[in-house]
């Protein structure tokens, strides 16, 4: 991280001859884009003369040689310059720095500069996750933005999920995505995180507003690297990691999972379900044996006996299979990145090429990633007419492997089952067991299917100065995506499950997303009056198409052959399609006095065709002040130490329309035949000519009930905030509170049965505010001669609270549907069963309130309305999931060529549903599964001490019951990023180089949690792909 | 891209400027950028839905008569997880014939809710799902007869057909409807359909008597306009009408209160039950299959004895065949099969199949001991339609001397037994048996109504008026043809599976034939016949005697299997589902819930 540093060149041009009195001396300034800094202020120490620069940064000022010559200008440190006999035209640059308040920020369609921004918006320092090797920028974001939570797993390509600022709607809440100015709602997995050259949230609606009627979620703009002026430069980058997993399961091995099988029989049939009719557990599901002393008040296992094989055929031989370690390993990650770029007063060019290459951490997975980007600009008739365009593409190719259910099996796959057979097929469930696949061969048989994605995004502008500051930009953007998937299904046999066929099959799709964007600007300036003008025109359309086929009867199982012309029989093809359009109008004006007072007026119009004829187009105004408190003489000299003081407070509206494309009509499609093995058909074909196969007679099926009223959700967002700086900025930072009220959520609700199919309906029906408080905080310094420190943390907490949801759909949410609802409280509400503890006497299990199942042993659930029944009336609101607080803290050390930077983040409160638990705490919820050691430990008359329930393979309590026993803190705190580097440039200073240097850097290091959380990781408590600990050594160098 | 782009491209702005070095030209270019900003752009938001069709262009004759197979369609849509074409979940599993199976009671946890009755509760979503997708098929049929009632006869000759074929279809669903939640709203095709006309439809506006009166109605208008015999076979026939109507009569004759409490037996309705028999035995269209098995074996779909059933398919273009979903969880957990255990025949069921010495039912000492937990089938006699019903351990499976059934086959034997069903599975290597993984299933047709029920409902009828022994022949005709059916059960060295040993009622010989014993013979014919065919429990609410027969069901019944620890039958209360908590709430108040929920 760059320290804070004001930095002055002079440039001395020679002059005439020496003079002892007043001379005018003449000069500009400008930014170290050479970008001329207009509104600075020059001002003579000694004789009081003051002037400002112009637009142009130009200066006139008379000064005598000796005298000083003083240049400030807001968010710098006032330049001091001794006039020399030489001085007359003088050039002064300030240099940019982190925290600078003339730093250029992308605020939507224009730019403002960070002093004069009136909105919440925070600026990544990209330099802080550069390095780091996530494949996806945004991952790289968790807990560095205030009010952004990051929700991803660990799979090299798995879905990324971004919420800012709690929940708005009840719809999609994902933020939209302005890259170089085109609006996406793809995410950022695609683009090459060596290209970004700064990302900017929009967290509050005044700043998001002019995006109109996506920012609802809030607005991640990214602008990727240009050329710069004057520099010619090759930059590489290098990194390998190693990956490996540190948060698992602890399932058990085979004499533990006999142990436990035997202790469940023991128990049901002392004083459980099989109390009546003993079960004699000498033998138990077929496999495992035991020596035991049968004796039931105190029952002890001497030996549980695992037989050589465990089926009948004697093809698999008893293994000890830790089926997690079967399916990963420790993996390799590599990131290549080199970009080229060069820039003349009249033209700037970036070429740039990267290369990522994820091995999973599960076996086979992975994520290859070619990306090239090619970015320039051109400048005419002295700068007035600027053309460039921007460029990606990027090749993706990922297999296709059922990742969920491979670590899902991996944890209750029986241990007993071996990999392979003795003849070397698969291992597999054999009686006794349940039907779960072998997961190393889902790896294996799966491997062949890979996925190609392919896109090509990009957008040409130009930018014409009609008048002095009156530009008009033409832009037009294409996104061309689409993916190309060809598939085969291996016949196999693994234990009691088997398939005899191959199939093959294909599916593409493609996207096509075309915008065109015009906009005039304005820029005045009447005295100390800015303002900046900007009204503009937005056209969207996009067009989705999609194709798939597969076929039987392959002649090889070989994905070289599998085509779809090689299949036989049971060919089948689908397609389908969708479009959409938005046209916008918007405009926006800023007005700053004296850098002192701020103002910003945004109007945006939205049309779109998801909505009705009556409700097509919607208005999103927003408007917001700011006040530069540090700009005020009573506080410049009362309260020196406050070098930025800047209260600021904004109300706008912004909407969402993501919902179905067709929604404001009543359609039918014809759907011939959809049944999935996890869901039934709702098709239109039947066998009426009773032949049981051949092409079927078919009608249509009513999809849904148009809705011409339809129009968006609206979300109102005050935010007040104050940003500030101390001891010469030393100390930065914000504060922002806000109050979003989002109305008119649109819902497709459950209906009433009778209305059959097609009875959905979307309107627009629900009510949901959020509150929240943001701070961040900032100290850069030096702290002894060569050290210095750079400490940035934020944090942030908000409440939902749901305030409308119409009484018909109550049940679809958190509740009982009618006494208690999820009205006025968080949707991310928790509702269920109190577990009181477990019954630990027969007296207990005879005094308690009647709960069919209880007994000893069992959980007992409060009787919470005291009617001596337990049932679905005992249930409460038990919390919610939404954290207290998140915060986030990234600490810099540099010295000399060293530098260290680590980065902790973590959630506070909240409650996690770890679903865990059905496999760690219970031997009946998943009877022919593997199970977690905690269940050794499980209570029993001799361990009396135990909060877990005795174990039994009968669950006749109904214990997998949504309940506070698998309600568990969610709180953590992780070392996200720990790297240290180090500075090469004085070993190359004999070369031109501009940077150099390496580092290594090791993520997700350390992780702190709950010692009531009994998973392993809080952050990804389903059975998701765990996150990896990713371990790096890279190099950046710059020519 | 938008027609504007082209006519407004940025290079012709360019060239303006190039020319224009005056504020005057400026005016022209600041009038385009005007017109591209404004610009109206109407159309530009005017997309196409794609792929889809709307209600307005279904109107033509070819798209009427594709609605029709649409409400078809529905028939054989049911899945495991609502089951309503084999019924099992509803009529067997909470009738003392079978068990839930799977992997524990938490395997499809809202079945062993049925099962126990104890636990089920108004939340229960498979109830809910049930619901709708029945109304999913009134709602087709009705959107159909719109459409049919639509067109003239001059351009839509079959109108008055297809017209009685979707009353009748639409009498089914509505008959499903009303065994399972009994107080329904009723909604046919005069009401246009919209939210608030659908809305405003109460469950209770009719009486359960109205209610059975209006599906009676469909039937009668399908009988009077159906043909005898379809040249497409899965269309409905009048001899299928004729039989749903004697089943729609029989159920509203034996009149219930609104405790569910059975209070009288309408004698006129049983004459109007035995009349629509008579019309379809009379027609000479049907005949019972010889052997029983043929009713259950694939290649013997639409056989002479099949008055309706369902026409199911594969390798017909849909992704995975239009197969008995329904039924996919029922097959054995081993290399030929592989999931899921489900469906599992009661030890009181299997004990029901054995005969005494003259070779009859044991009418109340069948349970007394208990040849499952013996495994014995060889000491005992027994029905042959035991080895037709139970897969039983060390027995030939489906028939396949060559796949002996083993207990390890069962999923949890430890709760459920090593039993299961086999009446809706067919062989791993019969054409019709298909995959998708994890489960399986095949395109085997199912009965809906088949000719031995004709028979005897007509029997029924015919004690219920005090005709026993016009009843006889009938009862006998069933039994005859069961005990004929021995040849499919043998094993490999060709002896018979069990000890077979079954006789017809000979009154004088082995019985004396009361009304009451005749009484006591049809209830248990029925079992034997249909059981975990999906029905039973319907007989059982139907004749009044649920409560107390499942409370001495389970008494014993709980001893042999843990699962059942809990399970209590509430009278007046589990005789119907509850109508499910979101159904009430979406009716903001208009439906009510039934008695004792």
């Amino acid at each position: 991280m760059r320290k804070l540093l004001l930095f002055c060149s002079l440039l001395v041009m020679l002059a005439g001859g020496a003079y002892a009195q007043s001379r005018v001396i003449s000069g500009t300034v400008s930014d170290d884009k050479s970008q001329p800094l207009p509104g600075v202020t020059v001002f003579v120490l000694e004789t009081k003369k003051a002037t400002v620069t112009d637009i142009y940064g130009k200066f006139t000022i008379e000064a005598a040689t000796g005298q000083t010559l003083r240049f400030s200008y807001v968010g710098y440190q006032p330049v001091l310059l001794k006039v020399k006999n030489e001085s007359k035209n003088l050039n002064i640059i300030f240099k940019e720095s982190a925290n600078d308040l003339n730093e250029v920020v992308v605020t939507g369609y224009t730019s403002e500069k960070k002093k004069d921004l009136t909105g919440a918006v925070t600026v990544v320092n990209v330099n802080d996750i550069k390095d780091v090797p996530e494949g996806n920028a945004i991952k790289a974001l968790q807990g560095r933005v205030p009010g952004m939570t990051v929700y991803a797993d660990g799979s090299p390509n798995g879905a990324v999920t971004v919420r800012l600022r709690g929940t708005t709607t009840l719809n999609d809440n994902d933020p939209l995505y302005i890259i170089d100015g085109i609006p996406t709602q793809r995410g950022l997995q695609e683009i090459n995180q060596d290209d970004i050259e700064s990302i900017q949230v929009l967290r509050d609606a005044s700043a998001a507003t002019i995006y109109g009627s996506r920012a609802a979620a809030g607005v991640i703009i990214i602008t990727t690297k240009k050329g710069k002026a004057g520099t010619q430069r090759i930059d590489f980058d290098a990194s390998t990691s190693l990956q490996y997993y540190n948060s698992k399961l602890q399932p058990l091995d085979a004499q533990q999972h006999g142990q436990a099988y035997w202790q469940a029989q023991v128990n049901d049939d002392e004083f459980g379900p099989d109390a009546g009719s003993p079960i004699d557990p000498s033998v138990s599901n077929g496999i495992y044996t035991y020596n035991w002393n049968h004796n039931y008040t105190n029952p002890v296992l001497y030996n549980v006996n695992i037989p050589e094989y465990i089926d009948a055929a004697h093809t698999m031989k008893a293994a000890n299979t830790n089926w997690f370690n079967e399916i990963s390993q420790t993996s390799v990650l590599q990131n290549y990145a080199l970009t080229v770029s060069s820039g003349t007063e009249n033209s700037h060019s970036l070429f740039s090429i990267g290369y990522y290459d994820d091995i999973g951490i599960i076996k086979q997975t992975g994520d290859t990633k070619y990306n090239a980007r090619y970015n320039t600009d051109y400048s005419f008739f002295k700068g007035r007419l600027k053309i460039g365009e921007t460029l990606s593409a990027t090749y993706m190719k990922d297999p296709v492997l059922p990742t969920s259910s491979i670590t899902l099996l991996s944890l209750i796959e029986n241990p007993i089952i071996p990999v392979h057979t003795v003849d070397g097929g698969w291992g597999g469930p054999v009686a006794g067991m349940d039907d779960r696949d072998n997961p190393v061969r889902l790896i294996d048989d799966n491997q062949q299917n890979v996925n190609a994605f392919g896109r090509v995004f990009g957008n040409a502008y130009a930018d014409f100065e009609i008048i002095s500051n009156l530009h008009f930009k033409t832009t037009y953007a294409g996104d061309f995506a689409g993916n190309y998937y060809r598939w085969l299904q291996l016949p196999y046999v693994a234990g009691f499950l088997s398939n005899p066929a191959t199939y093959a099959g294909q599916s593409t799709d493609y996207e096509v997303t075309e915008t065109w964007q015009n906009q005039l600007t304005y820029d005045l300036t009447i005295k100390k009056n800015v303002f900046n003008f900007l009204a503009g025109e937005e056209n969207i359309k996009d067009k989705y198409q999609n194709f798939n086929a597969q076929g039987q009867g392959l002649a090889l199982a070989n994905i070289d052959y599998a085509y779809l012309s090689e299949a036989t029989s049971n060919i089948l093809a689908a397609g389908g399609g969708s479009s959409d359009a938005l046209l916008s109008y918007f405009g926006k004006i800023n007005y700053a006095y004296n850098d002192k007072y701020l103002a910003s007026v945004t109007l945006r119009r939205d049309g779109s065709s998801k909505f009705g004829a009556d409700n097509r187009y919607a208005y999103f105004p927003a408007a917001s002040v700011g006040w530069r408190l540090s700009e005020e003489d009573f506080v410049k000299n009362n309260a020196p130490v406050i070098s930025d003081l800047k209260l600021r407070f904004g109300w706008g509206q912004t909407g969402n329309q993501n919902i179905a494309n067709n929604a404001t009509y009543s359609l039918y499609q014809s759907i011939y035949g959809n049944a999935a093995p996890f869901s039934g058909d709702s098709g239109t074909a039947y066998d009426i000519n009773g032949t049981g196969s051949g092409t079927l007679l078919s009608g249509f099926t009513a999809i849904q009930t148009g809705n011409p009223k339809l129009k968006w959700e609206t979300t109102t967002q005050s935010d007040l905030g104050v940003d500030f700086g101390l001891f010469n900025n030393k100390f930065t930072g914000s504060i922002d509170a806000y109050y979003k009220n989002t109305t008119n959520i649109l819902i497709s609700p459950p209906y009433l049965a009778v209305l059959g199919e097609g009875g959905n309906e979307y309107y627009n029906g629900a009510s949901m505010v959020d509150r929240g408080l943001e701070a961040s905080l900032g100290y850069g310094g030096k702290i002894a001669h060569d050290l210095t420190i750079n400490i940035n943390g934020n944090v942030s907490g908000y409440k939902n609270k749901v305030t409308y949801l119409p009484s018909a759909v109550l049940t679809g949410y958190p509740g009982n549907g009618t006494t208690e609802t999820v009205l006025g409280r968080s949707i991310n509400s928790e509702y269920g069963y109190v577990v009181q503890g477990i019954f630990t006497s027969a007296a207990e299990v005879q005094n308690s309130a009647a709960q069919p199942g209880k007994g000893l042993g069992r959980i007992r659930y409060e009787d919470l309305n005291g009617d001596g029944v337990i049932n679905a009336d005992d249930q409460k609101f038990l919390g919610t999931s939404d954290p207290n607080f998140t915060y986030g803290l990234n600490t810099s050390l540099a010295y000399k060529n060293f530098s260290l930077t680590f980065f902790f983040q973590g959630v506070q409160g909240g409650l996690v549903y770890n679903s865990y638990k059905y496999l760690t705490d219970f031997t009946s919820l998943a009877p022919g599964s593997n199970w977690g050691t905690r269940v050794l430990d499980a209570w029993t008359p001799q361990n009396s001490k135990s909060t877990i329930p005795a174990l039994t393979l009968i669950d006749a309590n109904n214990e997998g019951r949504y309940s506070s026993y698998f309600l568990e803190p969610g709180s953590y705190l992780k070392l996200r990023n720990i790297q240290l580097a180090y500075n090469l440039k004085s070993i190359f200073k004999k070369i031109k180089i501009q940077r150099a240097s390496v580092y290594i850097q090791a993520s997700n290091l350390l992780t702190f949690k709950s010692s009531l959380y009994t998973g392993p990781d809080p952050e990804n408590p389903s059975n998701a792909y765990p996150i990896p600990v990713i371990s790096t050594i890279g190099l950046n160098l710059s020519l | 891209m938008p027609i504007l782009f082209r006519l407004y491209q940025p290079s012709v702005l360019i060239c303006h400027y190039k020319n224009s070095k005056t504020m005057k030209n400026l005016k022209y270019i600041m009038a385009f950028m005007l017109c591209i900003i404004t610009a109206s752009c109407k159309k530009y938001l005017d997309t196409t839905p794609q792929g889809v069709i709307s209600s307005a262009d279904l109107t033509s004759a070819s798209n009427t008569d594709a609605m029709v197979i649409a409400a078809y369609s529905k028939l054989g849509e049911d899945y495991y997880y609502y089951p309503y074409a084999g019924m099992w979940a509803y009529g067997s599993l909470r009738s003392g014939d079978a068990y839930k199976g799977g992997g524990g009671p938490g395997d499809v946890m809202e079945y062993n809710e049925y099962e126990t009755f104890s636990l089920n509760n108004n939340t229960n979503t498979s109830s809910d799902q049930v619901w709708y997708q029945l109304y999913v098929g009134v709602a087709r049929a009705n959107t159909a007869l719109t459409l049919v009632e639509g067109q003239s006869l001059a351009n839509y000759p079959q109108k008055m057909e297809r017209e009685g074929e979707l009353r009748f279809l639409r009498g089914h669903f509505y008959f499903l409807l009303k065994i399972l939640f009994n107080h329904i709203p009723w909604i046919d095709e005069t009401l246009q359909k919209s939210q608030a006309n659908y809305g405003a439809v109460s469950n209770v506006a009719l009486t359960s008597d109205q209610l059975w009166t209006n599906i009676a109605n469909d039937f009668k208008f399908a009988a009077a306009n159906l043909p005898v015999t379809q040249t497409q076979v899965g269309r409905a026939t009048k001899g299928a009408a004729q039989a749903y109507l004697a089943k729609t009569l029989l159920y509203q004759a034996y009149k219930q209160d609104d405790k569910n409490d059975v209070t009288s037996i309408d004698q006129t309705l049983l004459a109007q039950v035995n009349s629509n028999c008579d019309s379809v035995i009379n027609s000479d269209k049907y005949t019972l299959d010889a052997d029983f098995a043929d009713n259950f074996l694939p290649q013997d779909g639409n056989s002479s004895e099949s008055v309706f059933s369902i026409q199911y398919s594969k390798n017909d273009g849909t992704p995975l065949g239009r197969v008995d979903f329904g039924h996919c969880l029922d097959y054995p957990m081993n290399v030929q099969y592989g999931c899921c255990g489900f469906h599992v025949p009661s030890d009181n069921l299997v004990n029901s199949f054995k005969t005494d010495a003259n070779g009859l039912p044991e009418f109340t000492t069948f349970n007394d001991t208990d040849v499952v937990a013996t495994g014995n089938y060889q000491t005992d006699t027994f029905d042959p339609r035991l080895d037709h019903t139970a897969a039983i351990p060390g027995h030939p499976y489906k028939y396949q001397t060559g796949l002996i059934y083993d207990a390890s086959w069962a999923r949890d034997p430890q709760t459920y037994g090593p039993l299961l069903s086999m009446k809706e599975t067919v062989a791993y290597t019969d054409p019709s048996f298909t995959r998708f993984e994890p489960f399986m299933s095949s395109s085997k047709d199912w009965e809906v109504i088949r000719y031995a029920d004709v028979l005897l409902m007509k029997a029924e009828a015919l004690i219920q008026t005090g005709q026993e022994q016009a009843a006889l022949p009938l009862i006998n005709m069933v039994r005859q043809r069961a005990m004929n059916s021995t040849a499919l059960l043998v094993q490999a060295n060709g002896k018979p599976t069990s000890n077979y040993h079954m006789d017809i009622y000979r009154p004088g010989v082995n019985c004396t034939w009361t009304n009451a014993y005749a009484w006591q013979a049809l209830m248990f014919e029925r079992r034997l016949e249909f059981a975990m065919e999906g029905y039973r429990f319907f007989d059982l609410v139907r004749w009044g005697i649920a409560a107390d027969y499942l409370n001495s069901y389970f008494a014993v019944e709980k001893t042999r299997t843990p699962h059942l620890a809990g399970a209590v039958f509430t009278k007046n209360r589990d005789e119907y589902l509850p109508i499910s908590q979101n159904q009430l709430n979406f009716s903001k108040g208009v439906y009510k819930q039934n008695p004792g929920w």
